[in-house]
């Protein structure tokens, strides 16, 4: 038995070196967004450049959504590069866990994919916490369907509503359109903790109070590979996630095109149609939240200021839409200025609602 | 094996064992540092102890947390089909059924392959196999039990629902019989080292009584050695069974997050360890509100069923050992 | 009847009993075959994704955000061996020394009795309680510490903790950046520059308005009695043993905010400071007003800071962080590899105990009678005669649990959420670490496909790490079935 076990072993590690030798290289056809980033990143990447400061140490703690994750985690990267003995753990537990942690002073920074919310500002006010909102990047919420999907194309809200809505919740494809087959639908959405999950339920139904549907028909999860594999295995399903996944998995799946409700045009997403703003009402800003005593602190301070100043490049690099360069110069403005607070509640605690180019002005700051 | 090879054996092992300086007496002195290792033995012991406590106490206060709330009934929470916590931000549905139904369907049909397969592995190990086929047969099973349950979640989804299930069925890509399958795979090393245990515990005299009296080798088996091994082996397949509802990853992965009260097993079932997994993972859960006790709640469910089924499980193994020793 | 016809039919019995047991025996190697297969089938579909990604950059790297190339396990191989050894060294003690208990010392005692029964029946259904329900435990019981210590804030110092060293670390005007150990002579005063939700006496709190300079005062005259100038200093002062920041506004009005020791400005410190350089050098920091003329010379600006500019550009601030030794330790343990051990050692307590309840009682009553006789008292027995021959025994049980721990993924989710890298290396307890199991759920879960061969390929590394441990414990059972035989 223990020279069965040996070969065994022997036979899995001459396995490995045999094979380790040649490392695919023609695989990166997706990275190609990746090797085209900005020279000034790029260059910053490799070890021991002499632009290397490591006389900044000490540690930043982020937290938040899962969708923010892969920005701050390439910041985290080509920071480090240049300051190599700053210690940063990013980590996605969704957005509003990640409000939760700033409120409790734990962590230096948030991240989240919607603005914070009224009941979550109280909870920073309450424990002396203020903070700085910044906009890093767009995010377009995606429909998708079945590749073997031939009948959906373009969906109006309307149609959404029916689908997705707890009061409206249609049972199969031909409840929507009568010329649809009379097939079950399959609904896979992100889990009520994420913020994709609220940004879609708001623009379906928060003015009526509605929903997203739980029914067995529905599948919620926080994990977005779940959702891609779900629905790329069901040809009657439906699901919602952030652009970036399904720029990643645009072979497996078919996006569907929404009908702008301002002009009634169908609008696919992709980066152009995303950063011009074409593609409503899906199309959402992500931000971080940066604790304002945290940015007291060198390390932070250094993070953030480099975060924003290579933002563009970072972006891009983890497969989103950067902001016009006019919202950026208005959050470092609000940092350098020491202007805190949420652009997105009134006084009163309402919402300001519209697109983040008519919110993120300076009067709608709190004193 | 004579009683004189174990003799023989046993003069060996004492002799390199038992130092040439063993003290010969014991004195007062000795005597005192037994009392302070007895206490330090004990105080290992009682961590095992307190382990079961501090699980006890802490799903008791935790959990309730949820059945203390007012809009909590326990009835409508033990009989209650629907639920959705985690779900909806909206009404609230708490029947643990739906939980529970879907870890039962898991749960058996893991148990319709690990069982039959486990026993009839054990019995050729243990009354069949030669010598090479064991040496092969083994360390395969010692693998199969060493692969993490991640990868077996994995394979569920990548492999068997995609190859072994869609191609017959409408299968979903999320389902219980894939899941099913891959815990049932993870059970079968555990069911058969411990049913193999079982029937090689069966003393030789016992077999060789029916070899001698003519009986075939299945004879010996089905006859013999199983009715005299059956409460190890009833007790291997408890443990399996409290293994089965315990395992997380797997359902986690392979049998997606929609909680359904059915029999239909091609449809997705959230389990109850699933449904604490997805919930610390959303880690939406705020301290304090309803579901995050809900967690404890359906962890104390969890928690006193395999709790149960282990008890009986021993008490089964123990009733019956002395029987053929 | 006749007898003949009697034993042809015995025979043609014969015949068949023996057909059937041969057709059974088949069946059952073709079951037990199945295992072979699956198992298979699983090897080779990993090692078709993930084989050929397997090289020594990807045992040495880390973690790259949208780079499956260039990233590896390094930091997750070291994670997973750490928490691994933490567990048993907790978990090997400690089961060790029930399974004596269990086996060597059954009290006469009547409560000590009920004691031991109460263990052995607890140790089997512990054996059977998921693993996440432990993960659970570990979250409340580590993680939190039931909520007897506040729990750990970025901008705040752990009330119990010992191993960090406090420092300030200032910017000079040069670009780099010095450190000087934090001492209270530091702490008293604090300059203020960001927003601040402050009190008033009346328990009224709202934020403070800060004014840029007193030239701008005459734009904010409504609001005086809630505003300051910029770089105002506030007092530290301890009220009801709580420790507050006071500070008078414009308008007269004396308000108070939460002393946090994590910064404190020059203003008051205008005399050169001892620090230490990037490079561990040790020099005099010159504290200069922003009245004083700012330096040219590189050399020197290197070694200047602005106490007290409103110019948040010019301004110095010094903030503190903390330098932490490899004994590093808090009060809670937080999300940390201490917290991630201890819950995997609970995970596998039961199984060392089961394990080494079965080598003891594995040695032959023999040689414990053969010590008695030589008069030794119970313990003497088990030192020096159980133990060692029970040792191989253990210790193959114990190995087999260690592979169990190493594997496992849902309580460490739960204890240290899901971590895939961190700058640093491991260098005390309380860190965070990214493990084996976890990266593989990560990265299997990740978005860009690249990482699901990651994923299959750490995947081929663990099962590596798994079959070495089974080869050592097989080992070990080995060498000392040899050594009983001869």
């Amino acid at each position: 038995m223990l020279r069965r076990t040996l070969v065994i072993v022997c036979f899995l590690a001459t396995l490995s070196m045999l094979t380790g030798c040649d490392k695919p290289v023609a695989d990166n056809a997706k990275n190609e967004t990746a090797s085209g980033t900005g020279a000034k990143v790029d260059g910053s990447d490799s070890q021991g450049s002499d632009k290397q400061n490591t006389s900044l140490s000490g540690s930043v703690a982020v937290e938040g959504s899962s969708t923010v994750e892969p920005i701050s985690n390439r910041a985290k990267e080509v920071f480090n590069a240049e300051f190599p003995n700053v210690n940063i753990s990013v980590s996605g537990q969704g957005t509003g866990n990640g409000f939760k942690a700033l409120a409790a002073g734990e962590c230096d920074f948030s991240d989240a994919s919607r603005p914070i919310k009224q009941k979550e500002l109280n909870g920073c006010n309450e424990k002396g916490i203020s903070f700085y909102e910044v906009p890093v990047a767009y995010d377009g919420l995606t429909v998708v369907v079945n590749k073997e999907n031939d009948f959906v194309t373009q969906l109006s809200i309307e149609q959404l509503k029916k689908i997705f809505r707890e009061d409206m919740a249609a049972k199969t494809w031909k409840d929507v359109d009568p010329s649809w087959p009379d097939e079950k639908i399959s609904i896979y959405a992100p889990g009520t903790a994420s913020g994709t999950h609220d940004y879609f339920v708001e623009v379906i139904g928060k003015k009526d109070g509605k929903r997203l549907r739980a029914d067995e028909q529905t599948l919620l999860s926080e994990d977005d590979k779940q959702l891609v594999i779900g629905v790329q295995g069901d040809p009657f399903a439906i699901g919602f996630f952030g652009y970036s996944f399904y720029e990643a998995n645009q072979d497996e799946l078919k996006s569907v095109a929404i009908v702008n409700p301002g002009n009634n045009e169908a609008v696919s997403p992709s980066m152009a149609t995303i950063e011009s703003g074409e593609y409503a009402p899906f199309s959402r800003p992500l931000f971080i939240y940066v604790n304002t005593t945290s940015y007291q602190k060198a390390e932070v301070k250094e993070f953030v200021d480099y975060y924003l100043a290579n933002v563009v490049e970072i972006v891009k690099h983890a497969r989103y839409v950067p902001l016009p360069e006019s919202i950026y110069e208005a959050a470092k403005g609000n940092i350098a200025k020491d202007c805190p607070g949420t652009h997105y509640l009134d006084s009163e605690g309402n919402k300001r609602e519209g697109s983040l180019a008519e919110v993120f002005k300076p009067e709608n700051l709190p004193e | 094996m004579s009683n004189d090879s174990a003799a023989t054996a046993d003069n060996a092992a004492a002799k390199q064992f038992v130092r040439p300086d063993f003290p010969v007496r014991s004195s007062a002195g000795s005597k005192r540092w037994q009392a302070v290792v007895v206490v330090g033995l004990i105080a290992c012991s009682m961590i095992s102890l307190l382990t079961t406590v501090g699980i006890i106490l802490m799903l008791v206060f935790e959990s309730s947390g949820f059945f203390a709330d007012d809009q909590i009934d326990i009835w409508e929470f033990l009989t209650g089909t629907r639920w959705t916590i985690g779900q909806s931000q909206g009404q609230m549905y708490y029947g643990i059924w739906p939980l529970l139904s879907g870890t039962l369907r898991i749960t058996g049909i893991a148990m319709l392959i690990a069982l039959p397969m486990g026993l009839i592995t054990a019995i050729y190990l243990s009354e069949y196999a030669t010598k090479r086929v064991r040496s092969i047969l083994k360390p395969v099973l010692e693998i199969l039990a060493g692969i993490p349950t991640v990868v077996l979640g994995f394979f569920a989804v990548k492999f068997i629902t995609p190859y072994l299930l869609q191609p017959f069925a409408d299968f979903k890509t999320f389902n219980a019989t894939s899941a099913g399958i891959a815990v049932g795979i993870l059970c079968l090393p555990l069911v058969t080292s411990l049913a193999e245990d079982a029937l090689q515990a069966v003393p030789r005299k016992l077999r060789e009584g029916a070899y001698g009296l003519g009986s075939t080798r299945l004879e010996v088996t089905l006859k013999v050695v199983l009715p005299a091994a059956l409460s190890g082996i009833i007790s291997a397949f408890l443990l399996a069974l409290a293994r089965a509802i315990g395992e997380t990853m797997v359902v986690a992965l392979a049998a997606g997050s929609t909680p359904t009260y059915t029999l239909d097993p091609r449809v997705p079932s959230q389990t109850m360890t699933g449904f604490i997994v997805e919930t610390f993972k959303s880690e939406s859960v705020v301290p304090g509100t309803l579901s995050y006790y809900s967690i404890y709640a359906v962890a104390a469910v969890l928690f006193i069923l395999t709790f149960l089924i282990t008890l009986i499980g021993q008490i089964i193994r123990m009733r019956y050992r002395e029987v053929y020793d | 009847m006749s007898e003949s016809q009697d034993t042809q039919r015995e025979y043609r019995d014969d015949q068949q009993r023996k057909t059937m047991s041969h057709a059974f025996s088949v069946l059952c190697l073709v079951i037990s075959s199945t295992a072979v297969v699956v198992v298979t089938t699983l090897l080779i579909s990993i090692f078709m994704t993930g084989g050929n990604w397997i090289d020594l950059e990807f045992l040495t790297a880390n973690h790259r955000e949208n780079n499956p190339e260039e990233s590896g396990i390094g930091q997750a191989i070291i994670g997973s061996i750490v928490i691994c050894a933490i567990c048993g060294i907790f978990a090997l003690p400690i089961g060790v020394g029930t399974a004596i208990f269990l086996e060597e010392f059954q009290p006469r005692n009547r409560y000590l009795r009920l004691f031991h029964g109460l263990v052995q029946l607890n140790i089997n259904n512990l054996a059977g309680v998921p693993s996440i329900v432990y993960g659970i435990l570990g979250l409340t019981a580590f993680v939190y510490m039931f909520g007897f210590f506040s729990s750990i804030r970025v901008n705040d110092q752990p009330e119990y903790e010992i191993g960090a060293r406090y420092y300030y670390q200032t910017k000079t005007l040069g670009g780099s950046y010095v450190k000087f150990p934090a001492k209270k002579d530091y702490q008293p005063t604090l300059a203020v520059t960001g927003s601040k939700w402050v009190t008033d006496d009346q328990g009224n709190s709202f934020r403070l308005v800060i004014v840029p300079n007193e030239n701008a005062l005459s734009a904010y005259q409504s609001r005086l009695d809630r505003a300051i100038v910029v770089c105002s200093i506030a007092e530290l002062v301890e009220q009801e043993g709580e420790k507050l920041y006071k500070i008078e506004t414009i308008g007269g009005r004396e308000v108070t905010f939460p002393a946090e020791r994590s910064y404190g400005q020059f203003s008051k410190i205008l005399e050169p400071i001892d620090v230490i350089g990037s490079d561990g050098e040790t020099f005099q920091l010159n504290v200069i007003s922003k009245r004083d003329p700012l330096p040219t010379d590189p050399e020197i600006k290197n070694r200047t800071v602005v106490a007290d500019s409103p110019d948040p550009k010019r301004r110095s601030s010094a903030s503190i962080f903390r330098e932490t030794n490899w004994f590093h330790f808090h009060l809670p343990f937080s999300k940390s590899v201490l917290s991630a051990g201890l819950t995997l050692a609970l995970v596998i307590l039961p199984i060392i105990i089961i394990a080494s309840q079965e080598a003891i009682r594995g040695v032959p009553q023999t040689l414990r009678e053969a010590a008695y006789g030589m008069g030794a008292t119970r313990w003497q027995v088990v030192r020096s005669t159980v133990l060692p021959s029970a040792t191989p025994g253990i210790m193959t049980g114990a190995i087999l649990a260690m592979s169990r721990a190493i594997g496992e993924a849902a309580p460490l989710l739960a204890v240290m959420g899901g971590v895939l890298g961190t700058t640093l290396q491991l260098s005390s307890l309380m860190d965070k670490t990214p493990v084996l199991p976890v990266t593989i759920f990560k990265w299997a879960g990740d978005v860009n496909d690249g990482y699901e061969n990651l994923s299959a390929a750490a995947i081929i590394i663990l099962l590596v790490i798994l079959l070495l441990m089974n080869s050592v414990a097989i080992w070990i059972r080995y060498r000392y079935e040899k050594k009983l035989a001869k």
